[in-house]
Order: structure tokens, then sequence, then C-alpha cells
């Protein structure tokens, strides 16, 4: 799963979500995309899991880039723990996606293969996506 | 080089409150600079579309006031959301003033790594010139048939004609890559060789 090596601050406040994203809306490297609709932490497993769906159907074929990296430290508090005593312990970290962020990018592959392996990739993440197309594809 | 015409209205109201509502009456707020003065103007969506989502690099010929300017797209911005078309910055094309512009590459014929079952990647699908309007090309025509797996054709070796390339010389433009079950050039070199000397040593043999 992807993990910062190192981090600057070992715990980081939650922060807010507003407005679009700022950058990462437009397609860089791929023909194809996954663009987010909605503000939420999208978490390393869940990033892995879209991941091994996507290749696992482009059997191996084509390119695949992941454009968000999971750099946000995720605490909790153990169970049964009363409250207080201070902030819980590094459980997982997430990415902060905002609507308008391409999360995945594909190359390489037909345009059938390509909606449908985002599709099932999108399965696996807590947000509404779009498919999208570079803006000069020729087929 | 091909190019599109289009009908603008000219803008006298300039902020984002105004271009705002040219967004909401369907059109897209422009400007273009580069000659005497900036002009401001908007069209409807619908008139880019030959011009924006395409891959092939077009000049605009932009009629506004009952005057026609030449230009071509320095910069477009999109909604991150919706990508609808935001804005176009255009730079007038002014004779002797050279722009910078990106121009399609263009592959032809099958490369001999293909035939041997490797894989063409197109690295670069655009490459940026800066050239004279006079001498702007419409793409960069690249021959891949010598291209074998493994070797790869880069910035360097594209001869510019009346124009600059401003990428860096050692950037791969296209590659033929390895793919699994790919026949390496050499062995398939080294078979044909062997085949010829086992055919002529065969021809002598039977001659004596």
């Amino acid at each position: 799963m992807l993990q910062p090596k190192r981090t600057k601050h070992r715990k980081v406040f939650k922060g807010k979500m507003k407005g679009n994203s700022q950058r990462g809306a437009q397609l860089v490297f791929g023909a194809y995309g996954l663009k987010s609709l909605d503000s939420k932490w999208v978490t390393a497993r869940q990033i892995e899991a879209a991941r091994i769906a996507a290749t696992r159907y482009m059997k191996r074929e084509g390119q695949m880039w992941i454009r968000i990296f999971p750099d946000k430290p995720i605490t909790k508090k153990p169970l049964e723990v009363r409250m207080g005593k201070g902030k819980g312990g590094v459980e997982y970290y997430a990415a902060v996606v905002k609507p308008g962020r391409i999360m995945f990018e594909i190359d390489g592959i037909p345009f059938d293969i390509a909606q449908e392996a985002l599709r099932l990739a999108a399965q696996k993440l807590p947000v509404r996506t779009k498919f999208i197309v570079r803006r000069d594809l020729q087929e | 080089m091909k190019s599109v015409e289009i009908q603008g209205n000219e803008r006298t109201n300039f902020g984002s409150k105004y271009a705002q509502l040219e967004r909401k009456a369907g059109n897209v707020p422009c400007v273009i600079y580069g000659g005497e003065a900036p002009i401001h103007f908007s069209a409807p969506t619908l008139a880019f579309k030959g011009l924006v989502y395409t891959a092939e690099a077009k000049t605009a010929k932009v009629t506004v006031g009952g005057s026609t300017v030449e230009a071509v797209i320095q910069d477009l911005q999109f909604h991150p959301v919706t990508d609808q078309l935001m804005h176009i910055d255009f730079i007038q094309l002014v004779e002797g003033k050279p722009v910078t512009i990106d121009i399609p590459v263009k592959l032809h014929g099958q490369a001999r790594g293909v035939l041997n079952g490797g894989k063409l990647k197109s690295v670069l699908r655009k490459l940026s010139v800066r050239a004279v309007p006079a001498s702007i090309p419409e793409s960069i025509d690249l021959d891949v048939t010598d291209l074998r797996i493994g070797k790869s054709i880069r910035v360097s070796d594209v001869t510019p004609e009346g124009f600059e390339i401003l990428n860096a010389t050692t950037a791969v433009i296209v590659t033929v890559k390895k793919a699994r079950g790919a026949v390496d050039d050499e062995d398939e070199e080294g078979t044909e060789e062997g085949a010829e000397a086992t055919a002529e040593a065969a021809a002598e043999a039977a001659a004596e």
C-alpha cells in the first residue's frame, strides 16, 4: 500500500475540504482517466483495491498512473478507551480528494476496456466518479 | 495550416463577474494579444469545437467588429469538475514575429520492431515549436519503418525546416518496447544469416 517514507509531523489536524480541486484536474499522462466528483478522504487501502481491480481487468496490458498519494496520517483511539489521555495513534494514511481531482489515468488500451477497468476501480472508491477521455484522442 | 473561422462579439465589460455572465449565456470569454492592442471578445462554445477538441494544430480566424485577426491558441482553461471551456488566450500571428505552438507528431509506416512482436509507444504526441507564422508546420512527420525493438526516435533526430523545437534534445518521441513473445532483431538477423550460409553450403555440396 502507498504510504509516506517519512513525515515531518507524526499527526496532523483533520482540516477542511472546501471547494474544487485546484490542481490535478486535467489528464496529463494517459488517454483516459477517472475524475472525482466528491470531497472525501481516500485511504491507501482503497487506492490499492482500485488499482488491483483495474489492472486485473486490463490483463497487464497498457499503463496506469495513480495521481493521488495518501500522505495524510489518520489517527484512531483504541477500542473501549475513555476519552482524553491524548490523541490516538496513527491508524492509516489517506489522500484528500476534492471534486475535479483525477485519481487514475490509463493509456495503451482500447476505449471499452479502459472504461470497464475504471468502472471496476470506481466501485472500490468512496467518491462518485466520472470517466474522462483526452480531448484530442483519435480512435 | 488549417484554420477555423470564429465570429466573436466584442466584450466591453471585463472581470470575473461579466465573464461568468458570458458563460451562463453559453459563450466562452477570450482574449487575443500579441498585436497592437489586446482584443477581448466572446464566442459560442460550439464555435471552438473544431479548434480545441482536435489533435491537429489549427489557426483561428477571428472576426470581431468587422476586422479579422489570425491567431493561435496560447492557453486554455477548463472547469475542474465539468470540464467546460472557461477561457481561451490567443496569440496574434504577426508577419515575421515568431510564436510558440504545439505541433502534433504523425507516425508513418510499420515499425520493424512491431513486426517482430514489439510494441510501439508514442511518448511525445506533440512537440513545442517556435516559428514565424509563414513556416509553422502542420505536423511533424516521422518514419518509424526502421525502428527496432528497444530503439527510439529522439527530438535530436528530427530535422526542423524553418522552425525551432523547444523540447529537450534528448527527449524520446517514439520508441518500440519489448513485449512478451517478441523476437529480438539480432536473433532474427542471426537466423537469416545462418539460413543464407546453410543454403550456400548446400548449393556448394550439390555442385561437388
